[in-house]
C-alpha cells in the first residue's frame, strides 16, 4: 500500500501543486522569508564572463534548422565537421577534426551526463543522440580545451546539451516527419505535474534509408523520462532515464572485408541528481550515473579465398557500461568571487571477446577533482584559474590547468585570453585491443593487438578571444584565434600487422574563427560563421602517414537566413561550404570538398485551440555531396513536419 | 526566537506588557499581531519617531494582540495596531479614540473595515504595505527602459484591478499582458501565457498565484524565458525576482510615529488609507548580472524618489 502512494507522490497525482484554494492576502505576503531558487549555480555565466568560447544553439534555431539530430545541427558551429552516416554507430560530429571513423576528443554531455561511448573508444556519436531535438532546450558549444573543468573527455571542446525542465513540458505534444529517402519521424510528449514535482514521458523514433550508395538504412527508437521533483523549499532532486536502439545497416553488398550486414547499438542510462542550496551564495549537487550500451554487429567472413569451404563470423560486439558519481561545491562571495570545485569517481567496463579476446570485462577507473575560482579584481576584469586532477587506472595522474582572462575594453566589448593543457588517457580498444580469428581452433589472423605501450595524449590550446556587442547595428561578433599543440597524438599504426597504437606525432592546429549574427533589417537574422584552420607537422612524419591528414579542412564556411514572414511565416535558408576535408571513414588521402543549401519554410497553425507548426525542409539543394565515405553521396532530400505544442 | 526576545526587550525597555491600569497616562497603544522581527521593527521605528518629538516612552503601551482585553479598551489617545489579525481586534472593540492600522495590505484592512462594519474615515486609517501602481510602473520605466510589455498574472478574485491596472500602464506607454489563474488551478498555463508576450512579469501580491510553493516554478519559468520580475518583497528579490519595491517595516513604522504625533497634536487621520511616502528598491545583482542588466538600487530609489516629488 505504502509503495502505492510513494508511487503518487512520484507522479504528482497527490499533493498541491495547484493555485492555493481561497487563500487570503495579509502582511505574510510582504513579509515571510522565500526559498532561495536561483542560486549560484543555477544562474548561467553570460556569454562574456565565461572563461572560453562558447555557442549557444537555441530551441529556435533547432527548429528554424530543420536538423534532425544534434550532429546535422553542429554543422552551423564554426570549426565543426559533422556527417549523417550511420556507418560509425550513428552521426559523428567532431570540433578541429574528427582524426577518423570515431569522434573522440571532444566530451558530449547530456543535462551534466558524461555521454561519451566507452564502447567505441570514447567516441561522442551515440551520445548525441541520447535526446529527441524537441526535448532539448539548448545547445551550449565550448568551443576550445576544457578538461579542467569537463575532464579528460573535453580535449578539444564540449557539447553540453540541455534537455527542457519537465515545467515547460506539461500537456502532450506531438511531432510527424515524413518524405523522400525513408524519412519517418515520429515524436510524442507528455508532462503532467505542478509546484512539488513535474515530469515528463517522451517517446520518439527517426529513420530514414541513409546516404545513397551506402546500407544506411536507419532508425533510432528512444524513450526518454524525467522528473524534477522539489520535496523542500532548499532541496531540489532531479531524476532522468532513458534508452534507445540503434538500427543500421552497414558496410558493402559483395565486399568480403565488410559485408553488408545489420547492426544493432542500445544504451540506456539512469541519473540522480540532487542540489541542495546552503543559502543565496553556496549550493552543493551530488549526481550519481549509470550507463549501459551493448552493440550487435556481426557477418560471416567466407574462407574460400584460403582453400576452406567454410565461413568465419567477423564480430565487433560487445557490452560496456559506467558508473559515476559526482559532488560539487559552488560558492560565491560578494560579486567578485566564484567558485566551483569538487571530485568525481568514475568506473568504466567493456566487454567483448571480439574485440579483446577475453570475456572479461575490463575495467578503468577514473578519480578526478577539480576546482575553478573566478575573480573580478575590478569591473572590467575577470580572471578565471581552474584545474583538475586526474588519475586513471589506465595510464596514472595528470593535472590539467587553464587559465584564462576576460578584459571588457568598453561596455559590449569584451577580449579574452588565456591558455590550458588538457590530456586524453588512451581508451580501452587502444590499450588492449585483441582481434583475433579462429577456425576449428585454428588462429587464422590476429589483426590487431593493442601493444599497450600507449600513453595519455595531450594537448596545449592558447587562444585570444573577442565578442562584441553593437545593440545600434544590431550585431554582435564572437572572434577565437587558436593555437593548439597536440602532443603524442594517438592512432591506429596502419601499416604493420598485426595494427597497433601508439603515440606517434605532435602536430600543431593553428587558425582562426568567427561568427557574425546580424539583423539587417525587421524580422531578419543573418549568421555568418567561418573557420580557417592551418595544421603543422612537429616532427619528421610524411602528411600522408599522419593523422593530422584527417584534420578539420583549412576553411569552412555556413551563412544563414532567417526571416520572419507575414502571417507567421518562418523561412530558413542555410548555405555551408567546406574546402577539402580527408572523409571521416576513408583513407588518409582521399579527400574532398562540400557544400549544402537547406531550405526551411513553415507555417504556423492551430489545431482545436493549440499551436501547431508545419514546415517543408529542403534539404541539400545543390548536386550531392561525398558524405563520410567517397561512396556515400548526400541527395537532396525533401521531408514535411507536423508539430503540436503543449 | 530573536525576535520576540527583542520584543520583549522594547515591552521592557517601554516598561509596559503588564497591566494597562497601571499606566493612567498612555497616550499611544500598539498592538501587534506578532512579535517577530518585522513587527518589532516597526514598533521599534514607531517609538523611537514619537521619542522624537517628545512623547515619552512610559506613553506608549505595546501589547501583543494575543493581550487585547476582550472587555474594556485600555484607554489612550491612540491606538496602532501592527498586522491585520491585531487591526481586526481593535477593530471590532469599542474605542474613545482613533484607530491607525498599518502593516498590512490594502485588502486586509478593507476587510477588517467590511467584517466590523465600520468604514474608513478619519477615526479608522490605515498605511498600507501596497505600493502604488504608479510608482511600480515608473519604476519599471527608470530601471529597464527597453521593457514595454508587462505581464500580470492575476487571483481568482482580483481580475475587477485590472482595468485600472491596464489604463495606467497604458499612460506610462506599458502594454498589459494578463492571464488569470483559477482557484485550485495550476499556475502554469497562465504564467506560460503571459511569459510569452511580455518583457517583465510584475508580481501583484496574491498567496493564491505567490506562495512559498509556487516561487520555485515561476521564477525558474521566467528566467529560462528571460522575463525578470519585479516583486514586492526583498524576499522574492533574494529569492530571484530581478528587483522588488516595497515599504521596509522601519519605514512603514516611522510613518506611523509621524502620523500618531499629529493625532497627539490634535490634527486628524487622513480619510483614506495611505501609501508608504518612503520605500526601498532590493535588485539581485546576480540575476541582474545574468540578465546583462546594470541596476543599482540606491541610484533607482534617489531617481525614483526625485520622480515623486520628493527631496
Amino acid at each position: 500500500m505504502n509503495r502505492w502512494i510513494w508511487l503518487g507522490v512520484m507522479l504528482g497525482w497527490s499533493g498541491a501543486a495547484c493555485a492555493q484554494a481561497s487563500a487570503t492576502l495579509s502582511e505574510k505576503d510582504f513579509l515571510d522569508d522565500m526559498p532561495v531558487v536561483l542560486s549560484v549555480s543555477r544562474l548561467p555565466q553570460r556569454l562574456d564572463d565565461t572563461p572560453g568560447a562558447v555557442t549557444i544553439i537555441d530551441r529556435d534555431m533547432i527548429r528554424l534548422s530543420g536538423a534532425r539530430d544534434v550532429a546535422d545541427l553542429l554543422r552551423l558551429v564554426p570549426g565543426f565537421q559533422s556527417s549523417t552516416s550511420f556507418e560509425a554507430v550513428a552521426p559523428q560530429a567532431s570540433y578541429h577534426g574528427a582524426f577518423g571513423g570515431y569522434s573522440n576528443r571532444i566530451q558530449v554531455l547530456v543535462d551534466g551526463r558524461s555521454a561519451y561511448s566507452p564502447y567505441f573508444i570514447g567516441s561522442v556519436e551515440a551520445g548525441l543522440q541520447t535526446v529527441a531535438m524537441q526535448d532539448i532546450e539548448r545547445i551550449e558549444v565550448l568551443r576550445g580545451s576544457n578538461s579542467a573543468a569537463y575532464g579528460a573527455r573535453a580535449f578539444l571542446g564540449v557539447i553540453n546539451i540541455v534537455t527542457r525542465d519537465s515545467a515547460d513540458t506539461r500537456g502532450t505534444q506531438i511531432s510527424l516527419s515524413g518524405g523522400e529517402n525513408g524519412i519517418r519521424d515520429a515524436w510524442a510528449s507528455l508532462g503532467w505535474g505542478a509546484d512539488n514535482g513535474t515530469f515528463r514521458l517522451g517517446l520518439d523514433r527517426r529513420g530514414d534509408d541513409g546516404l545513397a550508395g551506402s546500407n544506411g538504412r536507419n532508425s533510432i527508437e528512444r524513450f526518454n523520462v524525467r522528473a524534477d521533483l522539489r520535496p523542500g523549499s532548499s532541496d531540489e532532486i532531479e531524476v532522468r532515464a532513458g534508452g534507445l536502439v540503434i538500427n543500421a545497416g552497414k558496410g558493402f553488398a559483395g565486399n568480403a572485408d565488410d559485408l553488408s550486414r545489420d547492426t544493432r547499438y542500445g544504451s540506456a542510462y539512469l541519473q540522480l541528481d540532487w542540489r541542495r542550496t546552503l543559502d543565496p551564495d553556496q549550493d552543493l549537487a551530488l549526481s550519481y550515473s549509470h550507463m549501459h550500451e551493448s552493440y550487435r554487429d556481426a557477418f560471416p567472413y567466407s574462407l574460400l579465398a584460403m582453400g576452406i569451404n567454410d565461413s568465419i563470423a567477423v564480430d565487433a560486439s560487445g557490452v560496456a557500461g559506467s558508473d559515476t558519481l559526482t559532488l560539487q561545491h559552488t560558492w560565491r562571495q560578494g560579486s567578485s568571487l566564484r567558485m566551483v570545485w569538487g571530485a568525481e569517481l568514475r568506473r568504466e567496463r567493456v566487454t567483448s571477446r571480439p574485440a579483446y579476446n577475453t570475456d572479461a570485462a575490463l575495467v578503468t577507473d577514473f578519480s578526478r577533482l577539480f576546482g575553478n575560482l573566478e575573480w573580478r579584481p575590478a569591473e572590467q576584469l575577470i580572471l578565471n584559474v581552474g584545474a583538475m586532477a586526474e588519475n586513471t587506472s589506465a595510464s596514472g595522474s595528470t593535472m590539467a590547468p587553464r587559465l584564462m582572462l576576460n578584459w571588457r575594453v568598453a561596455e559590449g566589448q569584451t577580449l579574452r585570453a588565456g591558455a590550458s593543457r588538457a590530456y586524453r588517457p588512451p581508451s580501452t580498444y587502444e590499450q588492449f585491443a585483441d582481434v583475433r580469428y579462429l577456425w576449428n581452433g585454428h588462429l587464422l589472423e590476429v589483426s590487431t593487438l593493442a601493444s599497450g605501450k600507449v600513453q595519455d595524449e595531450s594537448v596545449m590550446a592558447r587562444e585570444l578571444g573577442y565578442l562584441g556587442v553593437f545593440p545600434s547595428l544590431r550585431m554582435n561578433l564572437d572572434v577565437r584565434v587558436f593555437r593548439e599543440d597536440v602532443g603524442g597524438f594517438l592512432r591506429q599504426l596502419n601499416a604493420i600487422r598485426p595494427k597497433d597504437y601508439a603515440n606517434v606525432e605532435n602536430f600543431s592546429l593553428r587558425g582562426l574563427e568567427y561568427q557574425l549574427k546580424w539583423q539587417p533589417w525587421q524580422g531578419a537574422q543573418l549568421v555568418l560563421g567561418q573557420a580557417f584552420i592551418n595544421s603543422s607537422l612537429g616532427n619528421d612524419i610524411s602528411l600522408a602517414d599522419s593523422g593530422l591528414a584527417l584534420a578539420a579542412p583549412k576553411q569552412a564556411s555556413t551563412l544563414s537566413y532567417f526571416q520572419k514572414l507575414p502571417g507567421g511565416l518562418d523561412l530558413s535558408l542555410i548555405h555551408q561550404n567546406s574546402g577539402t576535408q580527408t572523409l571521416q571513414g576513408a583513407g588518409r588521402l582521399d579527400q574532398w570538398a562540400m557544400s549544402r543549401t537547406d531550405l526551411r519554410l513553415a507555417a504556423p497553425l492551430r489545431l482545436g485551440g493549440r499551436r501547431a507548426e508545419v514546415a517543408l525542409v529542403l534539404q541539400n539543394l545543390g548536386a550531392p555531396y561525398l558524405d563520410f565515405d567517397p561512396a556515400f553521396e548526400f541527395q537532396r532530400r525533401a521531408y514535411l513536419t507536423l508539430r503540436v505544442d503543449n | 526566537m530573536l525576535a520576540r526576545l527583542r520584543f520583549l526587550i522594547l515591552g521592557l525597555w517601554l516598561g509596559c506588557l503588564a497591566s494597562a491600569d497601571l499606566h493612567a497616562a498612555t497616550s499611544v497603544v500598539i498592538v501587534s499581531s506578532e512579535s517577530n522581527a518585522a513587527y518589532t521593527e516597526t514598533a521599534q521605528a514607531l517609538v523611537e519617531e514619537l521619542e522624537r518629538s517628545g512623547i515619552s516612552r512610559s506613553e506608549v503601551l505595546l501589547l501583543r494582540a494575543s493581550e487585547w482585553p476582550l472587555g474594556r479598551a485600555p484607554a489612550a489617545r491612540l491606538y496602532v495596531t501592527l498586522g491585520a489579525e491585531a487591526a481586526g481586534r481593535l477593530a471590532r472593540s469599542e474605542l474613545a479614540a482613533p484607530l491607525l492600522c498599518a502593516l498590512l495590505p490594502r485588502s486586509s484592512f478593507e476587510r477588517v473595515l467590511q467584517q466590523s462594519g465600520r468604514k474608513a474615515s478619519p477615526l479608522v486609517s490605515a498605511i498600507v504595505l501596497d505600493q502604488p501602481m504608479s510608482r511600480q510602473l515608473e519604476l519599471i520605466r527608470i530601471a529597464l527602459p527597453t521593457v514595454r510589455r508587462i505581464g500580470v498574472l492575476w487571483g481568482a478574485q482580483m481580475a475587477a484591478e485590472a482595468p485600472a491596472l491596464k489604463a495606467q500602464a497604458l499612460s506610462h506607454g506599458l502594454q498589459l499582458t494578463e492571464a488569470a489563474v483559477a482557484e485550485e488551478e495550476p499556475v502554469f498555463p497562465a504564467l506560460r501565457q503571459v511569459l510569452e508576450a511580455s518583457d517583465l512579469l510584475l508580481a501583484i501580491p496574491n498567496p493564491q498565484v505567490y506562495n512559498s510553493a509556487s516561487i520555485q516554478n515561476i521564477l525558474l519559468t521566467s528566467f529560462r524565458a528571460r522575463v525578470p520580475m519585479l516583486a514586492f518583497s526583498a524576499a522574492y528579490a533574494r529569492a530571484g525576482a530581478l528587483l522588488s519595491l516595497q515599504a521596509t517595516p522601519s519605514q512603514i513604522g516611522l510613518q506611523a510615529g509621524a502620523m500618531a504625533r499629529a493625532v497627539l497634536h490634535g490634527k486628524a487621520l487622513p480619510e483614506a488609507p495611505v501609501y508608504s511616502n518612503d520605500f526601498e528598491i532590493t535588485v539581485n545583482d546576480h540575476v541582474a548580472r545574468s540578465l546583462g542588466l546594470k541596476l543599482d538600487a540606491q541610484s533607482l530609489h534617489k531617481r525614483l524618489r526625485q520622480r515623486e516629488g520628493e527631496p
